[in-house]
């Protein structure tokens, strides 16, 4: 029949296996060794239990007997069956429904006691029960809620009767068996329960822990896999969310803030203009004692800076900020009771102008009304501009500007060209022309050394750093000339700090100046600007006109040396911006010429001048005994040289004049023209940007940042003006820069921008020029 | 005896009077495995090799056969209180210390009757150098990666944790439920200072553990369940079945495993029981559905069990209940689909009654083939399994095991033998209870599309 001699194939699960009776194959038995073929399956058992004793025998008897013999069963132990008290203790009976039983959900937990009352504590309750009636449940109850308070320690009768609300002498009694029988118990409770796991392992291998949480990761099913995936990326958006509304929360919060500042400001503003506050003398002398407000200056790096009597006055904070490109800043708050108070600028002679805001110039654009005050700064950007906080972003080193860049200034106000003046040019107007015009230019400039007045003249930094005067010859020389220093310093009332200089005078000014008197007293009217080293005799004004009378005795003496060498010496920007401003003022002279034939010689220098002129002595180049005389020796012979335009020639005799550096950027003093210059000694105090408009028509027009930095403008200037410091390009700036310095020599040939700018902003200089130095003082506060 | 019986210490093996079921007096070897001193006397509490633990007892002194007493091997003669000689040793050779939370993979060291020696402390895990003393480093049973705690899923620990002495030793004497008292085989996590106690009082139809009888009192006029808190699925004469959510209902289902327990030696209840339904099945009579067996079952299963642990009580056992218990199980996979096979390893008791139910199963089917065409009937083994829902490797081992693959011409035939025909005939006629499928009401869920069982 069939051999052994070829191998079986293996079983197929899928092929018919035909059925046979043993009996229709009578020759299968030759057949049954190869059913080894069918390899044998596990019995799924373990091994050592398969091969127990019983086991093999119960099996062996079912295939030797089919069936199962009766003592061939795997023994077990025994169990009993008849408990007698069963009926008793399972009382009633349950009809059989015929509906299946279906379990709700949830419920059915009718909150029962836990607890199950022993024997022990029937004899208590039946002890109690003898004074009061007391229940089984009630009892359960009572100890059910006081095992599962006590999860760590057991609760204090205080608790208790907190938790029981019960009869007081019902609970103490029980709760002192509680604690008896608890402290008696083998167990962790008296309701015996299942050990739990521990957190930390220790019961991993606690035979008595049982129904551990599966708190390891499942193993991955089919449909599980993404789980932990999509687990964590919901958690990862679920926290973007949550960000993202704590930032719109807080959006809302800063906007809400800004609106109410605007409305604040805009009743401020109209409260102002009721009380004919223009120059916002008023306003700064209600807020001035409100804070200190910080100002940052650059560590003075004058030799001769060593005299700082008032230094107990200023606080010096380190810049908050290390890591800014001008670690040297420094941060000085100026308790400001008198915004007039120039003394501390004086002082700080070397300050920058620390609150201008690094970089982003042309991120921002803010349209401010004219009732905008300086103050109020308002971003509709969500960029975050604390007006007094220095920013720290050192983002310069990303800018393509550099040094150059625009860098707002905090608390400054940077107002737009005034697009729709577009006459308003000095000299378009025809009563500005002549002396007027070039009054407007330039400036009636004083020189402490020699002591006199140069005449018309206005500043500005040359290469490395020297001073240069733009003199412009006026039909005032002559009488210019006569200016004797004694004539103003005495003249002027110390008291005048708070003149106004509306704009208007200076179109109304008479063109005729041309007398003596009439110079003096038209610069003592604050008509005219006169720009002279400062003078000690002011310094013991109360209005802090002069601050540091001897520091500026000691500078006096190293006027030349640092201008030249070093420009170290620093003009305060105030002092520059009068400068400039009696230049431009100059230059309007001069196209008035034709028409003003005989200016009246203006007797007297503008207050505001004055004062400017005086905290800028805090330059050390200007020997203050003589300011006012050499000023205007100074401001006589620029004229006189420079007939008619501004001349280079004049440089030698700028000396004085260190602050030139502002025409450029003035706004910025970070800026590359003083830093370039190794102007340490510039000054860069926070002023520096105010009076930066003024200074040149050319730096002004073609470098419109100089312009907000007018914080002053706000309340004389039309509401036209837009901030300006969104609007210039790198490119402009750098243009503006070159157009600056072309302009300084040659003022009126400008290149077509910057005289196209200039004409939009010469109406705003002219108002800048008045309140010049009322801005100065907002600017410190 | 008293004298010699100092002498007698954990790891000694000496033949222990036991009865048989004949209640006849029999001697097997047995091993100490622990030694306890009441009042008066000393107990032993002995293993008898080649015996299922279940029966492991305390026995007194005067049982002891002290004439043929061995005394531990040299390696095992530092037994303490946490390390024990094995218990299954095949030989008394091999014999080895055992260890606590030595783990091992059932697939892996099923061979080795020997055990690798290992650090007494519980919990140290497998990480240890093989140097320890093990001489059957076997691959398989890797000491790296595998972790002290047993696997997640199912309901039987193949590892060897519970070796451990604690869990080696029966630590409930007696459990009183409803009308039955029952004598448990294996250890159950019950609340340690229950322990203790001669009798565990549970309540018939919550599970719940009491300590007294005035505790069960107390317990049943609050308790006012009579069936299994769940769904019943099932119902035919006195039988029924509930469904119980491991997740949503908690209480019940841990009762239910620490009873379980009791009876299963290879059950784990290291985790909660989530991810397992349980169906109990009940007999009713007028006081309510009492508890007959029950199996459980993962919700999903990724290796087509279904059935976890199956237990009929004791009370209950012999009486075709079990086979009732398997066969709802296949019932239920019928429903779903698919087939299925339950947890390893099996229990002794687990094996037979699957046999069992396996051979009746396929053997009713081969006989219930008539010859069509005056062809040869015939079948495939995918065929039965697909009708059987018994999974095709369960198939083939019956089939093995009944003997009745033959080869015979070049391909393989069934061949049915007079006895195996005449026996199932029998085996058929004592089988009473019966699932009909008319009464079963069960969707069932895809567990895999929730977010968790």
């Amino acid at each position: 029949m069939s051999k052994l001699s070829f191998r079986a194939r293996a079983l197929d699960a899928a092929k018919p296996l035909p059925i046979y009776r043993n009996k229709d194959l009578p020759d299968l038995n030759d057949c049954v060794s190869i059913n080894r073929a069918v390899p044998q399956m596990p019995t799924g058992m373990e091994k050592e239990e398969e091969s127990e004793h019983h086991l093999q025998r119960a099996i062996s008897a079912q295939s030797v007997f089919r069936e199962k013999k009766e003592n061939m069963v795997i023994p077990v132990p025994e169990a009993e069956s008849n408990i007698t008290y069963y009926d008793r203790l399972y009382k009633g009976e349950l009809r059989i429904p015929k509906q299946l039983f279906h379990i709700q959900p949830l419920g059915l937990d009718n909150e029962q006691p836990d607890y199950d009352m022993d024997s022990e504590d029937e004899i208590l309750l039946n002890r109690l029960n003898r004074k009061m009636e007391i229940k089984p449940i009630q009892f359960e109850t009572m100890v059910d809620r006081l095992e599962k308070a006590s999860t760590n320690q057991m609760v204090t009768i205080t608790e208790a009767k907190l938790l029981l609300n019960e009869d007081d002498y019902l609970l103490k009694a029980v709760y002192d068996y509680w604690v008896r029988k608890r402290k008696n118990c083998r167990g962790p409770s008296l309701i015996p329960l299942i050990k739990l796991e521990k957190r930390d392992g220790s019961t991993n291998n606690d035979a008595y822990v049982a129904f551990r949480r599966r708190t390891e990761k499942m193993q991955t099913r089919k449909n599980r896999k993404n789980d932990e995936a999509s687990y964590e990326k919901m958690l990862k958006l679920r926290r973007e969310f949550s960000r993202t509304v704590t930032i719109l929360e807080m959006i809302k919060r800063r906007e809400k803030s800004k609106r109410e500042l605007l409305h604040l400001t805009l009743e401020v503003v109209e409260k102002r203009y009721q009380m004919g506050d223009f120059t916002g003398e008023v306003l700064s002398e209600v807020t001035a004692p409100l804070a200190e407000k910080p100002v940052y200056t650059v560590p003075i790096t004058v030799t001769n800076g060593n005299r700082h009597n008032h230094k107990a006055e200023i606080k010096i904070k380190t810049h908050k900020s290390g890591g800014l490109p001008y670690h040297g800043y420094h941060h000085v708050s100026v308790k400001d009771e008198d915004p007039f108070d120039f003394v501390r600028p004086k002082k700080k002679y070397t300050r920058r102008e620390p609150l201008c805001r690094p970089g982003r110039p042309a991120k921002r654009q803010h349209i401010v009304n004219k009732a905008d005050i300086k103050q109020y700064d308002f971003h509709s950007s969500g960029e975050e501009d604390y007006p007094l906080s220095p920013s720290s972003e050192p983002d310069e080193e990303n800018d393509p500007d550099g040094t150059f860049a625009f860098r707002r200034k905090a608390g400054c106000h940077y107002l737009a060209p005034c697009l729709d003046q577009t006459s308003g040019l000095l000299w378009d107007h025809p009563e500005l022309a002549g002396l007027d015009a070039l009054r407007h230019r330039q400036s009636l400039t004083a020189l402490s050394v020699p002591q006199r007045c140069v005449g018309l003249a206005r500043r500005r930094v040359g290469r490395g750093g020297r001073v240069l005067l733009d003199r412009a010859s006026s039909d005032l020389d002559g009488v210019l000339k006569q200016l004797d220093s004694g004539v103003f310093s005495s003249s002027f009332p110390k008291g005048l700090s708070d003149h106004q200089v509306p704009t208007q005078n200076h179109r109304t000014m008479p063109g005729s100046a041309s007398s003596l008197t009439d110079l003096l007293s038209n610069i003592q009217a604050l008509r005219w600007r006169f720009f002279r080293p400062r003078s000690t005799q002011g310094d013991d004004s109360g209005e802090g006109r002069t601050g540091r009378p001897s520091m500026d005795n000691r500078l006096s003496g190293g006027l030349f040396v640092h201008t030249k060498n070093s420009g170290s010496g620093g003009i305060t920007e105030e002092q520059y911006q009068v400068h400039q401003q009696a230049l431009a003022q100059m230059q309007k002279q001069q196209l008035a010429q034709l028409q003003l034939k005989a200016p009246p010689p203006q007797q007297h220098f503008s207050l505001p001048e004055r004062q400017n002129t005086q905290t800028a002595g805090s330059t050390d180049c200007i020997i203050s005994k003589t300011l006012d005389s050499a000023g205007a020796h100074f401001a006589a012979s620029a004229v006189i040289s420079a007939p008619g335009q501004v001349n280079n020639e004049n440089k030698p005799d700028n000396t004085s004049v260190n602050g030139v550096v502002q025409p450029l950027g003035t706004s910025r003093p970070p800026h590359s023209t003083s830093t370039s210059q190794g102007g340490t000694g510039l000054d860069r105090s926070g002023r520096t940007p105010s009076s930066g408009g003024p200074l040149l028509p050319a730096s002004h027009s073609t470098t419109p940042q100089s312009l907000p930095n007018h914080r002053g403008h706000g309340s004389a200037v039309s509401p036209a003006h837009h901030h300006h410091n969104a609007r210039p390009s790198p490119s402009s700036l750098k243009l503006a820069t070159m157009a600056t310095s072309s302009l300084d020599r040659v003022p009126k040939v400008t290149p077509a921008i910057s005289s196209m700018a200039r004409d939009n902003h010469e109406p705003e200089r002219l108002a800048l020029n008045g309140i010049s130095e009322t801005t100065v003082p907002m600017e410190v506060t | 005896m008293a004298d010699s019986s100092v002498d007698v210490v954990e790891g000694c093996r000496l033949p222990v009077l036991r009865k048989n079921q004949e209640n006849e007096d029999e001697w097997p070897l047995a091993e100490i495995l622990s030694v306890k001193e009441i009042p008066g006397r000393k107990l032993y509490y002995v293993h008898y090799i080649d015996f299922n633990k279940r029966l492991d007892e305390w026995v007194t002194p005067d049982r002891l056969d002290m004439k043929k007493l061995q005394f531990p091997k040299k390696e095992a003669k530092t037994p303490t209180k946490n390390g024990l000689p094995g218990s299954r040793p095949s030989s008394p050779e091999s014999e080895v210390v055992r260890v606590v939370g030595a783990v091992s993979h059932y697939y892996s060291v099923g061979n080795g009757t020997a055990r690798r020696p290992m650090p007494n402390q519980p919990g140290r895990k497998r990480k240890q150098p093989p140097n320890c003393g093990g001489t059957d480093e076997d691959s398989q049973d890797s000491s790296d990666g595998i972790p002290s705690t047993p696997r997640m899923t199912g309901s039987l620990v193949s590892d060897r944790s519970h070796d451990d002495i604690v869990t080696r030793m029966k630590n409930i004497d007696c459990i009183e439920l409803g009308r039955h008292r029952l004598k448990p085989w294996y250890f159950s996590p019950y609340p340690q200072e229950l322990t203790t106690l001669p009798i565990l009082y549970l309540c018939e139809f919550c599970l719940k553990y009491l300590k007294s009888l005035k505790c069960l009192q107390r317990h049943l006029t609050k308790c006012n369940l009579r069936h299994p808190p769940g769904n019943e699925i099932y119902r035919k004469g006195t039988i029924s079945f509930f469904e119980i959510d491991g997740r949503k209902n908690k209480t019940y289902s841990q009762n239910l495993c620490l009873l379980a327990k009791c009876f299963l030696d290879h059950k784990t209840l290291y985790y909660d029981t989530d991810p397992f339904l349980f169906y109990v099945m009940t007999e009713y009579d007028a006081k309510g559905f009492h508890i007959v067996g029950y199996f459980s079952k993962e919700k999903e299963s990724t290796e087509d069990y279904n059935v976890a642990c199956i237990l009929t009580l004791p009370p209950y056992q012999r009486r075709g209940y079990g086979k009732l218990l398997i066969e709802f199980s296949y019932e239920l996979s019928k429903v779903e689909g698919k087939t299925g096979t339950p947890e390893k390893p099996l229990s002794d008791l687990g094996l037979l009654s699957y046999r069992s139910y396996w051979s009746q199963t396929i053997l009713e089917i081969l006989m219930d083939l008539k010859p069509d065409n005056g062809e040869r009937p015939q079948i495939t083994i995918n065929d039965i399994s697909e009708i059987t829902s018994v999974k095709k490797e369960d198939v083939i081992s019956t089939l093995q095991y009944l003997n009745l693959i033959n080869y015979y011409k070049g391909q393989y035939i069934l061949t049915l033998s007079e006895d195996i025909v005449e026996g199932h005939e029998r085996a058929m006629q004592k089988r009473h209870l019966r699932i009909d499928s008319k009464c079963l009401h069960f969707t069932p869920k895809d567990w895999s599309k929730r977010g968790k069982w």
